[in-house]
């Protein structure tokens, strides 16, 4: 398989069977989820001793877990025995789980604490050291954000999102206290490759006048498209990782979300700093799978990967911990109401994703280049924002972004290789 | 309860079903109270509290609640005011998810009629099955359950609270673009 000749970024083209052939989505658990840092969960939801929540890595399951000590770690969901999964809840407070099938029990510090028949069973030498629940390799916090990754030679989490940090902080750390997610999961399973659903949050600011312009014509966003927005709409602090800006007063906000971001705005600027002065990060993606909107719904979602042509959604709703109880209200009812399952925005898409992928089945179709050459060779890299700038507020230079890194991760054996920084 | 009480409800939920049938959904809203609290909560999955097959660490923080409740994360939670411009967005000419629309066959049953808090009011429940289909062979089933009360209110009933059970962890279905 010539990654490259499916990928030709230079030239703005796409090679359609990246999203549907089972070899390319077997090489892409393998080398980009498999070693890149994945989105767990947020803190808020796992504060005490004991709290866990299950999430997944690619199509591993995975328990988060806070140990008894109040230190975030993650297992693989498996019982090491036959393989059975261990947690089948997705959240609760636990110091041991014991699985279903025949009731090894791990604490949550991932030992084997419990085998039946252990000494009538097994040998002497049968050791509970050696079957503790396989962990992740590497796990960290950034701003609340809990992510972990398999591969132990991957580079620390805060090299990996280099100069993203910063449009995290936008997003997370705006405030003293940073960011709480209301109780609840939207999960549902949309018939798509993940990467279409990821390259749309990653810059696809084309789509939204058209594909939303139902939800945006009847109020579900306080933002209207504009025909004369100015640059710097989309960036790409490298590593694989976007962010669509716009500009500092825009809003997609109620009048309520709005007069409260006026009385914030003083202590916002003082912890960002003046780069919060040249762009508001509206949509951002963590490589591979993380997205963050903020503005009309304050989301935070994964992409799970669930074969070529299936992607399980995960989606949060996030609001500043110190924000008022009535701006969380509204931003709790403005996220569900147009992201999520049922979001005004959030549907419209689903569609359009689906026949992008299910398409692609046809041989003929499936070999056409698909066009992504919308403002070729105009991004720069600019110094102020930290990242490569789009020439106009329409542009797919953060899918082509995207796919670069993509294809570095997909051929790359060895992180030195990928040129941390670079697009 | 009067018998022709309980035939009337049954009437009206039947009647209800039909108007989304057939996407009359000005005449279905012209049924909902302007004060409707309308909802559905999202499920999660929780081990009973004396599960052997966890071992809970804090029984203070242990909940068994499996749905989200009011002022959590919710699939919906709409006004009437919301519902209309959900329904305005249908006549944009770019919903999307809806055009060329689904087709739905509603099934209302196991009704049972309670008195409500006051006299002109009825808690009602019922369940549902949504059949959706969509594009060339998609098929949907929502299952579920809707816990609504009813309010006598000039002359005909109007539903002034309606909370929608679906119990699904995972939504199987891409989207939820019709109502219930």
């Amino acid at each position: 398989m010539n990654i490259n000749k499916l990928v030709d970024v230079d030239h703005g083209l796409i090679g359609r069977s990246i999203f549907i052939d089972p070899q390319v989505y077997e090489q892409e658990s393998k080398m980009i989820f498999a070693r890149c840092w994945l989105y767990l969960c947020h803190e808020s939801q796992i504060p005490r001793p004991g709290d866990f929540c299950t999430a997944y890595m690619g199509e591993d399951p995975v328990i988060v877990w806070r140990d008894t000590q109040g230190n975030v770690r993650a297992f693989l969901n498996v019982c090491p025995h036959r393989g059975n999964r261990l947690c089948r809840a997705d959240s609760g407070n636990a110091a041991a789980f014991t699985c279903a099938y025949h009731g090894w029990r791990y604490g949550n510090d991932g030992k084997l604490e419990g085998v039946p028949y252990q000494r009538s069973a097994y040998n002497a030498e049968f050791d509970k050291k050696k079957w503790p629940l396989p962990e992740v390799a590497q796990l960290e916090s950034y701003k609340g954000l809990v992510f972990a990754t398999f591969d132990p030679s991957a580079p620390p989490l805060r090299e990996y999102l280099g100069e993203m940090a910063w449009y995290l902080d936008a997003f997370f750390d705006r405030l003293d206290g940073g960011v709480e997610v209301f109780a609840g999961i939207h999960k549902w399973v949309i018939p798509c490759n993940w990467k279409v659903a990821a390259e749309n949050f990653c810059g696809d600011n084309y789509h939204g006048p058209w594909a939303h312009g139902s939800a945006m014509n009847t109020g579900f966003s306080a933002r209207r498209p504009r025909q004369n927005d100015i640059s710097r709409f989309h960036l790409s602090p490298g590593n694989g990782h976007c962010v669509m800006g716009r500009q500092p007063n825009d809003t997609s906000d109620s009048p309520e979300v709005i007069a409260y971001e006026q009385e914030v705005r003083s202590e916002v600027r003082k912890r960002l700093g003046s780069r919060i002065d040249l762009v508001r990060p509206a949509v951002g993606t963590v490589f591979p799978n993380f997205a963050c909107v903020r503005g009309t719904a304050n989301s935070i979602r994964v992409w799970h990967p669930r074969g070529p042509e299936r992607t399980e959604v995960w989606s949060w709703i996030f609001v500043d911990k110190q924000a008022p109880p009535s701006v969380k209200e509204s931003i709790r009812l403005a996220g569900l109401r147009s992201f999520g399952p049922a979001g005004t925005f959030e549907q419209d898409d689903i569609d359009n994703w689906q026949e992008c992928t299910q398409n692609a089945r046809g041989v003929i179709s499936r070999n056409l280049m698909l066009n992504m050459q919308m403002g070729l060779g105009e991004e720069q890299f600019d110094q102020d924002l930290g990242a490569w700038s789009s020439g106009f507020c329409i542009s797919e230079s953060n899918h082509r972004h995207f796919y670069r890194r993509w294809a570095k991760m997909m051929e790359a054996t060895d992180w030195s290789k990928l040129g941390m920084g670079e697009p | 309860m009067k018998r022709e009480v309980v035939h009337d409800i049954e009437q009206f939920l039947y009647r209800e079903a039909r108007l989304l049938d057939e996407c009359k959904f000005q005449e279905w809203l012209n049924l909902l109270t302007d004060d409707i609290r309308y909802w559905m909560p999202v499920m999660g999955r929780r081990y009973r509290a004396f599960s052997k097959g966890i071992k809970i660490l804090d029984p203070g923080r242990y909940e068994e609640r499996e749905f989200s409740n009011e002022g959590e994360l919710a699939i919906l939670d709409e006004t009437k005011d919301s519902l209309s411009r959900r329904i305005a967005r249908l006549d944009t000419g770019m919903a999307w998810a809806e055009d060329p629309p689904s087709r739905t066959c509603y099934i209302i049953s196991n009704v049972e009629v309670r008195e409500g808090k006051t006299e002109s009011e009825m808690t009602v429940h019922s369940k549902f099955i949504l059949y959706r289909t969509r594009g060339e062979l998609e098929q949907d089933f929502y299952v579920g359950s809707r816990q609504d009360v009813l309010r006598y209110a000039g002359g005909d009933w109007k539903i002034s609270y309606r909370k929608i059970i679906l119990p699904q962890n995972v939504l199987s279905q891409k989207n939820i673009s019709n109502f219930f």
